[in-house]
């Protein structure tokens, strides 16, 4: 391997580490901090064989977010996918990115005035990862949808 | 148009159902955000160009649905889902369906 | 009636280990790198045990059918063959048998270089002929290369290589381009078989000087053309190569130094004078030829 390969990936690997744990930091103070100032309004996945709440007014609403992976956390991945296991670093990624598409719908749903989401669905989508060849999940896509009810 | 993930809308009853409403638009990848998001690969964090873009496509196939609705005379879509599939390499497709109501 | 809501203290949590992510990522690379190491050496053995197990008749049909696949611009009907092959046979200890005949091919090229295949075929460049400046030194390296076919080198190395490409593919990681990591897996392989070559290139070194003062009486003139060559290659910066010779045979800096401390442990001697080569060696059929004449 020639040295300037070798920089080159050892630059990226620790730019991506650093960059990415600063990042999911970050994020993960803010989804904290969103969802306990979202809490008193429920949401709920049910909403079908219930029968329906008394109410006004319901409206569709979706919240989306794509997060994408870092290099430190592509690489761990795909050694983790030659020994096998459990892939932890991608757990945060999955995990931030349904929170943060449900705060996302909350957080509108409650600005309109619902005082309940009902029969929320979620729904994950990977992005192609680098150069177009799906390799990887590059990124993930989640959408949160429900119904908001006041 | 009333649109709602639910079988019903609250405080309302249905009165007549017209079948399926559905929608869809496939995006193929835009060049420009794709470099930004390949760098953005590298450091982490959300990809904020590829969310609007996603956004604005699932509004459009809610948009196509909620056509069909009212060319079909409903004035309410019930039990609503989302779902996103590859169909070819660099393109998604998005659709919306559910249900084309009138509610009273 | 409609299902009441208690609100939770906290949002929930959970869904994520808490781990290091740098533990966790050098435990995975150490995995992969040792693990790597470990088949990459224990299918090299598994080759090697089969290349030595090959019979000398399937050896040569192997070489036979790499050779037509390369022979180009070589020199047929030439009196410095019918030389070579006198020297070469010349080398072997007396009662040491070489399992197959041996075959020198001169192929005409400006680059410097010697190798041995499977089958017994020796390549010899017509610009090896014309760097060497003793028999001495000419005798060093055909025995080294006579070196590498009586430890079944061209042989291993074949099965290695096959043996690898065998295993990558049924790993299906030679495909896949995914962010330069089943690289390490082949970095590892390389640094594996690097080292392995290394053994390899010292042996035959070993066994090259052993028959070279086996017909001298002496070990003097045989590493020079070494020297010369290596401090030709540093003097012209590693960007002009004037030879391929160190690509084929890995050079170590100590390689000269290893020869001098294993001769002077066996007591070979390393003083004498060196045997001239043939006047013409460099022309056609060792006729006379200007200097700079095209062959």
């Amino acid at each position: 391997m020639d040295g300037l390969e070798i920089l080159i990936f050892l630059f990226l690997l620790i730019l991506g580490y650093f960059s990415g744990t600063y990042f999911e930091k970050r994020h993960y103070k803010s989804i904290r901090e969103r969802e306990r100032k979202t809490l008193h309004v429920p949401m709920v996945t049910f909403g079908a064989k219930q029968s329906l709440p008394e109410a006004q007014d319901a409206q569709l609403f979706v919240g989306s977010v794509v997060i994408s992976v870092d290099y430190f956390k592509m690489i761990s991945a795909t050694l983790r996918n030659l020994v096998g296991g459990r892939v932890m670093v991608y757990e945060s990624l999955l995990d931030r990115g349904r929170r943060e598409a449900l705060l996302r719908m909350k957080e509108e749903a409650m600005a309109w005035g619902a005082n309940q989401i009902m029969n929320v669905r979620l729904e994950t989508a990977a992005i192609g990862g680098r150069s177009g060849n799906n390799s990887g999940p590059g990124s993930v896509e989640v959408i949160a949808y429900g119904t908001g009810i006041r | 148009m009333i649109l709602t993930t639910l079988e019903g809308v609250p405080g309302k009853t249905i009165v007549e159902h017209y079948g399926l409403a559905q929608g869809s638009t496939i995006r193929a990848k835009h060049i420009g955000k794709d470099i930004m998001a390949s760098l953005k690969n590298l450091v982490g964090g959300e990809l904020k160009a590829y969310t609007e873009l996603l956004q604005e496509s699932r509004q459009e196939a809610v948009e196509r649905m909620v056509q069909q609705a009212e060319e079909l005379g409903a004035n309410a879509v019930v039990n609503i889902r989302f779902a996103t599939s590859s169909v070819a390499q660099g393109a998604a497709e998005l659709f919306a369906y559910g249900t084309a109501v009138k509610v009273e | 009636m409609f299902i009441r809501y208690k609100q939770p203290k906290k949002p929930p949590e959970g869904n994520v280990i808490k781990h290091s992510p740098l533990l966790n990522f050098a435990y995975l690379l150490g995995t992969v790198v040792i693990i790597s190491a470990v088949i990459f050496v224990a299918l090299g053995f598994f080759a090697d045990w089969l290349a030595v197990r090959i019979s000398p008749e399937t050896e040569r049909k192997i070489g036979d059918m790499l050779f037509h696949t390369i022979s180009d611009e070589e020199i047929v009907d030439d009196k410095r063959i019918q030389y070579l092959e006198e020297l070469l046979e010349s080398l072997p200890e007396s009662g040491e048998t070489t399992r197959l005949p041996l075959t020198i091919h001169l192929i005409k090229s400006d680059v410097v270089n010697a190798a041995i295949m499977a089958g017994g075929h020796v390549f010899i460049h017509t610009a090896l002929l014309e760097a060497v400046e003793s028999e001495n030194e000419l005798a060093f390296v055909l025995a080294h290369e006579l070196g590498h076919f009586q430890n079944h080198d061209p042989t291993k190395s074949l099965g290695r290589s096959l043996v690898f490409l065998v295993a990558s593919m049924a790993l299906g990681i030679g495909t896949s381009e995914s962010g330069g990591v089943p690289d390490i897996v082949f970095r590892t392989g390389e640094l594996t078989s690097l080292s392995y070559s290394r053994k390899q290139e010292r042996a035959a070194d070993l066994y090259g000087l052993s028959r070279a003062i086996n017909r001298y009486g002496h070990g003097s003139h045989s590493l020079d053309f070494f020297k010369r060559l290596e401090e030709e290659e540093q003097e012209q910066g590693r960007l002009l190569k004037v030879s391929q010779y160190f690509s084929t045979h890995p050079l170590s800096k100590d390689r000269i130094v290893i020869l001098n401390k294993a001769a002077a442990e066996k007591g070979w001697k390393m003083e004498g004078d060196a045997k001239p080569l043939p006047e013409w060696l460099h022309c056609p059929n060792m006729e006379e030829c200007e200097p700079d004449a095209e062959e």
